[in-house]
């Protein structure tokens, strides 16, 4: 596993979405780490390298992707955070979400999101996006053959 | 006056108006002298005379001069002096003359009446047959069976009649008239009781101008008045004016007072010397007089005049009682049917079709012949009415001239301007302003009654024989009949009432409706708050398992695809492409619960650029086909362009998609402009539709085909229909089984 990339770190609490969404990070063929969170809490904490990661290195993700409806903290008000912290203020964040609705897009282009992906029925288009932000957001890196790039990180604290 | 004059009446009315005027400045109050059938005795406080009336010289044996300075315990005994200054010191000697009993002066007999005024107290001593101890029971069984037979009396007719008879007996007199004053002041002779000898007068109208207004207000202070015989020489009092003011003496109150010359001349020429009037006062107005006339002087004793004045007042009192029973009832009538009208009104979404509901009550309500409701830009019409540009011209005139909310007339001809009047039979309006802001008008009409007149004398007779400078009253007194033209019954001030109480309840009713549009627009948008929450969660929720579903099944067929039977493949294939389809549909939801909320961005779209690009986009579906596109004149209209792109998109779509298999399929969009909207129609040859299910097409999720057939998910119309109405225009389609559709929208010009 490569040390000298950034993670991504991907913020999603329904487990389906998740794996879809590995999947769909796997065959877009970054060579990042992915971390793992699944709320919005638990997200901050990584951010902030505190709770259960309060021994982790310092240094942020190469680009968060942040499901807007999570537990406890939702999407938004973590992207709220985020952009009103200077050191994380300069983190590109992917927003996703099922949601066509006006007033999240609208919220989170003021908020100053990156990018804003509804997450398309059909699993071709949505691995499609997931790649195009990979490339545009992360660093590309030739994987070796057959090898997973991705780093799962417990679901479970 | 009466308002609309056969010819002839106008130079009646102006010498009627000279001589009118005249009479009204003649001060009748201060003649300066008394009938010389009693004597007056003005005294100060110390009970002096200070000035008597010439006729002293008759009944006293004093010549008035000799009088004044004079102690009046000089003329009366003890007793009767007694009487006098307990009179004094009573408070209602100020309002009315008190009567005190039979004094003796001079070895006479008099009826003693005294009173305060001037500054004066005025004694006037009447001769009297009665002894000193004699009341007034001779009048008693009179009055009682008046007041007896007055309470079978139903109408004012017969409580006339029967004051008439009464006052005949009491009076001796050959003949009495009972009359009543119309709205102008004419008295009209409701009822009489004559000797043969005399003419009958009976419902004739006696002009205004016969009794001018201080004469009326006389008769409200004095309420009997008698005049014993129209040659006696007024005898005049000594010294002329009141020594105390230094001006003539008022005797408004004085029953002796003498009787102004021209009053004199007009019972000469009535061929009347003696005359008396009862007065009848009804809720402190002169509504009438019992007047009585003797071709002879004629003496009325004392008490005889006490009872009629007193038959007088009780008459009074059974008329207004009678009238307020009579309006009491006329009152209850027009409530009743002001409560039938209102509860049809409030069983109906607006007031107007509450009224049209029951015409009959509409009409009966203000008795009218015919009635115009004009409402928030209608006019209904019912009866007899005149036509609706008549009545509009009525509107306007009524709302630049009357600021009133209630106004009527009972002779339109000459209340309202020439070029407002044509108005047919009808000659009377009432009209009530529903609003003050808009030209809301409920307006009742009724027809012309043309009414005969007859006249005790013509009246343009006045003074035609006397020297011009003297006042002179009119000599005939023969009947002379005119016809009234040009004017209905006149409106009742129970019907003005009526009608601004059905108006105020009509107020009622329109704010409680516009406070429960209020309350219903709350619960929409309550409950469009919640569509938006569900759509929210709908937008979330149902997505997401939608999409695990393609997901999975996607990553199954590319994983274990090879290892699957043809079936199972072709089972996978099918959960793929249902799952997506419910993907799509619940896409296609949300845009149209978007499209209700989102704002509008209005802005010039031109229509041909904008049905080009879209055709341009639709490339991909009729490649392959042979499309022929047509185009006739189009607008630049005002809207969303966005919104209006959908709007085309679906139209043009749906357009090549049911044209599938023509050959070839002609698409043809055309423009029409009416005086407000802007008209678009997108014309196919496909395969059209039945027009019974027309009602339908503009639904959610209707269809009129087979999936297999054509395919969609049933949400494009409605689109169009919710974006154009939004855009506060109008969607409609026109179509035939197998012979094509045409799908129109207009849009308002700006």
């Amino acid at each position: 596993m490569s040390t000298s990339l950034k993670p991504i770190l991907l913020v999603e609490d329904n487990p389906k979405d998740l794996e879809l969404t590995l999947i769909a990070l796997e065959k877009s063929q970054l060579a990042n780490e992915v971390v793992i969170t699944r709320d919005g809490v638990d997200a901050l904490d990584y951010l902030f390298c505190r709770g259960d990661y309060e021994s982790r290195h310092n240094g942020n993700p190469a680009v968060i992707l942040l499901d807007l409806k999570l537990p406890r903290l939702d999407g938004i008000e973590v992207l709220q955070v985020i952009r009103t912290t200077p050191a994380l203020r300069s983190v590109p964040v992917v927003m996703l979400t099922s949601s066509r609705e006006e007033t999240d897009l609208l919220r989170s282009y003021e908020l100053g999101v990156n990018a804003y992906v509804v997450k398309p029925v059909a699993f071709g288009e949505f691995v499609e996006a997931i790649a195009d932000l990979g490339i545009f957001w992360a660093v590309l890196n030739e994987p070796p053959p057959g090898s997973t790039r991705v780093a799962r990180r417990s679901a479970q604290k | 006056m009466n308002p609309v004059m056969t010819s002839g009446r106008a130079e009646q009315t102006a010498a009627a108006r000279d001589l009118l005027n005249a009479c009204e400045r003649e001060p009748i109050h201060v003649p300066g002298s008394v009938q010389p059938h009693g004597v007056l005795l003005c005294m100060d406080e110390n009970l002096r005379i200070v000035q008597a009336s010439e006729s002293a010289d008759v009944w006293l044996s004093h010549s008035a001069d000799a009088l004044v300075g004079r102690e009046c315990a000089d003329l009366l005994g003890e007793s009767d002096m007694e009487r006098l200054r307990t009179a004094r010191g009573r408070a209602d000697i100020e309002e009315s003359p008190l009567y005190i009993g039979v004094l003796t002066a001079n070895a006479r007999h008099f009826d003693g009446v005294l009173h305060r005024n001037d500054q004066l107290l005025q004694l006037e001593l009447e001769p009297t047959r009665r002894g000193q101890d004699m009341g007034f029971g001779g009048i008693y069984p009179l009055v009682r069976s008046f007041v007896s037979n007055l309470q079978s009396a139903s109408s004012v007719d017969a409580l006339c009649e029967l004051a008439a008879q009464e006052t005949k007996t009491i009076t001796g007199f050959g003949r009495i008239l009972v009359y009543r004053f119309d709205e102008d002041g004419h008295g009209q002779v409701l009822a009489e009781r004559r000797d043969e000898s005399y003419e009958s007068y009976l419902g004739m109208l006696f002009p205004a101008s016969d009794v001018p207004p201080q004469a009326r207000e006389l008769y409200l202070r004095n309420r009997v008045r008698l005049i014993a015989d129209a040659n006696a020489s007024p005898s005049p009092l000594h010294p002329r004016d009141n020594p105390l003011s230094g001006a003539p003496t008022d005797l408004s109150f004085s029953g002796l007072r003498s009787v102004s010359p021209v009053h004199i001349q007009y019972m000469k020429n009535m061929g009347t010397l003696a005359s008396m009037s009862v007065s009848i006062v009804v809720r402190g107005h002169l509504w009438g007089l019992i007047s009585c006339h003797n071709a002879e002087p004629r003496q009325v004793p004392f008490d005889a005049r006490i009872a009629c004045e007193h038959l007088g007042q009780i008459l009074s009192l059974q008329i207004e009682a009678n009238e307020e029973r009579a309006q009491t009832h006329q009152r209850l009538e027009l409530r009743r049917i002001l409560v039938g009208l209102l509860s049809a009104i409030a069983d109906r979404d607006d007031f107007v079709a509450g009224l049209m509901s029951s015409p009959t009550d509409l009409l009966a309500f203000a008795g009218a012949g015919g009635a115009a409701i004009l409402f928030g830009g209608r006019c209904e019409l019912f009866g007899d009415t005149p036509d609706e540009a008549e009545v509009l011209k009525l509107v306007d005139w009524l709302s630049a001239h009357s600021s009133n909310t209630v106004f009527s007339s009972a002779c339109i001809g000459r209340d309202l301007p020439a070029d407002v009047v044509s108005m047919g039979d009808t000659a009377g309006v009432m009209a009530v302003s529903i609003s003050q802001v808009h030209r809301n008008y409920i307006i009742w009409f009724r027809p012309e009654v043309r009414r005969t007149v007859t006249w005790a004398g013509r009246p343009d007779k006045t003074a035609t024989t006397a020297e011009p400078t003297m006042l002179s009253p009119r000599h005939s007194f023969e009947a002379w009949s005119e016809t009234h033209t040009g004017c209905s019954r006149p409106w009742s001030a129970g019907e003005l009432d009526a009608a601004l109480e059905l108006r105020s309840a009509i107020l009622t009713i329109v704010l409680r409706r516009a406070e429960e549009m209020a309350a219903l627009a709350h619960e929409l948008e309550r409950s469009n708050r919640e569509l938006e929450a569900f759509s929210y969660s709908v937008s979330h929720d149902l997505r997401a398992p939608l999409r695990h579903i393609v997901g999975y099944a996607d990553l199954l067929r590319e994983l274990e695809g090879e290892g699957l039977s043809d079936r199972g493949r072709t089972f996978l294939a099918n959960v793929e492409e249902s799952a997506t389809f419910a993907g799509t549909l619940v896409d296609d939801l949300l845009t149209f619960s978007q499209m209700g909320r989102a704002a509008l961005r209005p802005t010039q779209v031109n229509i041909r650029e904008l049905a080009e690009s879209v055709i341009k986009d639709l490339d991909a579906e009729t490649a392959g086909r042979n499309v022929r596109w047509e185009f006739g004149e189009l607008p630049v209209v005002r809207g969303d362009p966005a919104f209006l792109q959908m709007v085309m998109r679906n139209l043009l779509s749906n357009a090549v998609k049911y044209s599938r298999g023509r050959e070839p399929a002609v698409i043809r969009i055309d423009g029409e402009d009416t005086a407000t909207t802007h008209v678009i129609h997108v014309r196919d040859n496909g395969v059209g539709f039945n027009m019974k299910y027309v009602g339908k097409l503009f639904g959610v999720f209707q269809r009129l085909h087979r999936m297999e057939d054509f395919e969609g998910t049933g949400i494009g119309l409605a689109n169009v229909r919710r974006i154009i109405e939004r855009h506060d225009g109008h969607v409609w389609a026109e179509g035939e089984t197998g012979h094509g559709a045409v799908f129109s929208f207009d849009l308002p010009k700006p």
